[in-house]
């Protein structure tokens, strides 16, 4: 008898669709640069350029694309700083080309780890309903932590909250071991490292218990979450198969320790930004993350935007400028 | 850095302009004066912004827009859901969500008349104790999952406390109900919450506002835990205090701090307090790595600008925290040549 074998279809069917019969005029839309930004989709991608060269619009286009080719919109993830910001790109590319660009998965950071983590509570030994502390109720919470294990009434002056806070966070964020943070900006505590971090151990019991996450938590349990539980790993990159952040640039440790391992199944990940308009690492934000994002993804293209679409040249010239008199 | 010089093959195009004032007052009234002008010109409001690097740097140009009738809101620095009176409201909301948050507990018990910490710790830890009817034998409140008709037997169980603190318990027996929606919650605590916000606060009236604003962003949702997750992740950028109004036919300008414009664009962009010690703030130049992150930060704002780009300082602010006066322009434009940047003054 003759055999007829099935032949192994890519899920996506993502290579069928032919250029011509794209609703959207990609090329003439875009400069070249942009362009193989927008229609190279497999592989990990950085976007590197100055202000106003079209990053945000590449990302824009992108999606549309994407969705042209039949990629679900769901498995479309979008991050970036604000939740505003989030969907006026998803509004521009329903502009662009229909609604279904509005169903792509997207939002801030801390957004789209609070949704997974309602989903997931119970594998991290917290309820779905776990509410969030502010920072000023997070502090409160320390402050009574440290009273309770007697630290207000030692001997020895021992950190404020804020401080204790603003230690812990930075902890996390930057991933900077506890002594070198005190070395760096608390010497005269370095002594009570020990006693700080008691602190903090029973600050993570407190909020389990009571199923309370700071800001903080929502990134931090996310990788916990990721790294922990492979099958979760999985399901989570499987379901999120074309990851795109904007404003790499002031992403912190963290977030793109969460990134990677959303994007380990397939590598799908676009990440833009500019170096130059790094803002927030007063925060714990670091452009080491796009430093180092081609050695974190060998393969990757690197793709530099050089024209700038908004700005006048006079404008441009005095930009040029202020960075240039950097000591 | 990967930086490149940034071009254009756009032409045309005017000098940026750096704007001197002889104090805070005259650069606000340029500002509108300009502002005005450039609305006669055809660009309309919503095309402008004036940015600035710390929220609090333009409270006296929002008097005078104020004055000249022009509509602006406000983004970044200060938030709405961090005022008291909302935070209060939201601890309320949350104990209902999260029947274990004990900050929200003790927020809540400290605002009832006669109950100090020590009553407020003895009433939490009862209600730490408290079961889920007919959840698992061991199983505390909330695991799970919480269901809402477990909860709603859960809010069942308060009821031997001294009258004050027992008013509070029927109102959220009342409300925990799963038939009753977010606003309807909202409101109903609302009125019970309404005479500690008289007792409280001399400015009543005016935290009044934005808890009816509060009021009108729960109608939007459909169960308490988004409308939770929403405000503490992505909370309303402005205090209704802080807000004028935008006209009817939604002109408005934009105020904003320079970390919250980042990746917008306008036509005509103002930066104004280009003053050292304002910008870069006094606290950052006594580090070369803050002062850089003050210089990302005026270059982030100068490129926003699609066509006008206008840095203004004023000369003679004191600055209380050193005691001294403030007279010079940002080091980040200072000494720059005339050719990239046009010297003006206001008289
Ligand atoms: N190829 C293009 N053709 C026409 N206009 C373009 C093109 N690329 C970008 N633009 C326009 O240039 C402006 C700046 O683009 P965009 O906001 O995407 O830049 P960006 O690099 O993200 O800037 P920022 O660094 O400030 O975030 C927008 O008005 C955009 O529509
Ligand atoms: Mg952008």
């Amino acid at each position: 008898m003759k055999k007829f074998t099935l032949k192994q279809l890519p899920t996506d069917h993502l290579h069928l669709v032919q250029p011509q019969h794209l609703k959207i005029d990609y090329k003439g839309e875009l400069n070249p640069a942009q362009y193989e930004a927008v229609t190279s989709v497999d592989g990990p991608h950085l976007i590197i350029a100055g202000a106003g060269t079209g990053k945000t619009r590449t990302i824009v286009f992108r999606v549309s694309y994407l969705i042209e080719l039949g990629v679900k919109p769901s498995s479309v993830l979008l991050l970036t700083f604000t939740r505003k910001a989030a969907f006026e790109m998803m509004r521009r590319a329903s502009i662009l080309l229909d609604s279904r660009c509005e169903q792509i998965s997207g939002g801030t950071f801390h957004s789209f780890a609070n949704g997974i983590l309602r989903k997931y509570a119970g594998q991290l030994g917290y309820d779905a309903n776990f509410t969030i502390l502010d920072q000023t109720d997070a502090e409160d919470v320390i402050n009574l932590i440290r009273t309770r294990m007697k630290f207000d009434t030692k001997e020895r002056r021992f950190p404020r909250k804020e401080a204790l806070y603003d230690l812990y966070s930075r902890c996390l964020n930057t991933l900077t071991p506890l002594k070198e943070l005190l070395a760096l900006d608390y010497p005269n505590y370095l002594e009570q490292e020990a006693d700080i971090q008691a602190v903090h151990t029973a600050y993570v019991q407190y909020k389990k218990q009571h199923n309370l996450m700071d800001y903080d938590d929502l990134l931090v349990n996310m990788v916990l979450l990721l790294k922990q539980n492979e099958p979760v790993r999985a399901v989570l990159s499987d379901k999120y198969k074309y990851i795109m952040v904007d404003e790499y640039q002031d992403t912190n440790k963290v977030q793109a320790e969460v990134v990677k391992l959303l994007a380990f199944k397939h590598r799908n990940i676009m990440v833009v930004g500019d170096d130059a308009q790094c803002i927030y690492s007063f925060r714990g934000s670091t452009i080491r993350n796009i430093m180092e994002f081609p050695q974190e993804f060998a393969d990757c293209k690197i793709v530099k935007l050089e024209e700038n679409f908004r700005s006048t040249q006079p404008i441009l010239n005095l930009a040029n400028e202020i960075l240039k008199r950097s000591v | 850095m990967y930086y490149k010089e940034l071009y254009t093959h756009k032409s045309g195009g005017s000098l940026p302009q750096l704007v001197s004032a002889e104090n805070e007052n005259m650069q606000s009234r340029y500002v509108v004066q300009k502002v005005l002008a450039l609305r006669e010109e055809g660009v309309p409001l919503k095309e402008m912004a004036i940015l600035f690097r710390s929220s609090f740097l333009s409270f006296d140009l929002e008097i005078e827009l104020t004055k000249a009738n022009i509509p602006f809101m406000k983004f970044g620095g200060f938030k709405f859901i961090e005022t008291a009176h909302v935070k209060d409201m939201v601890a309320y909301l949350r104990v209902l969500e999260n029947p274990r948050d004990v900050v929200s507990w003790n927020r809540i018990l400290l605002l009832i008349d006669g109950v100090g910490p020590r009553t407020a710790e003895k009433v939490i830890d009862d209600i730490l104790k408290k079961r889920v009817r007919g959840a698992e034998p061991d199983g505390l409140v909330g695991e799970g999952a919480g269901s809402s008709t477990d909860l709603s037997r859960y809010w069942m169980q308060f009821n031997d406390y001294s009258d004050n603190v027992q008013k509070l318990f029927d109102v959220l027996k009342h409300v925990a109900k799963p038939s009753v929606a977010p606003a309807e919650k909202t409101y109903q605590i609302l009125q019970y919450y309404e005479p500690m916000l008289k007792t409280r606060y001399d400015d009543h009236q005016k935290r009044r506002k934005d808890l009816e604003m509060f009021q009108n962003i729960t109608e939007r949702y459909q169960d308490v835990g988004s409308l939770l997750t929403d405000l503490a992740l992505e909370p309303p950028n402005e205090s209704i205090v802080d807000v004028e109004s935008p006209g009817p036919e939604d002109e408005y300008l934009t105020l904003s701090t320079i970390h919250s414009a980042k990746g917008l664009e306008w036509h005509s962009v103002f930066v104004i307090y280009a003053l050292e010690g304002r910008f870069p703030t006094m606290r950052s130049v006594g580090s070369d790595e803050e002062v850089e992150e003050e210089r990302r930060l005026m270059y982030v704002a100068c490129t926003r600008a699609k066509e006008n780009l206008i840095i203004t300082y004023p000369m003679n602010i004191y600055d209380r925290e050193s005691g001294m006066i403030l007279t010079k322009p940002s080091r980040f434009i200072q000494g720059i040549g005339e050719h990239l940047l046009e010297p003006w003054v206001v008289e």
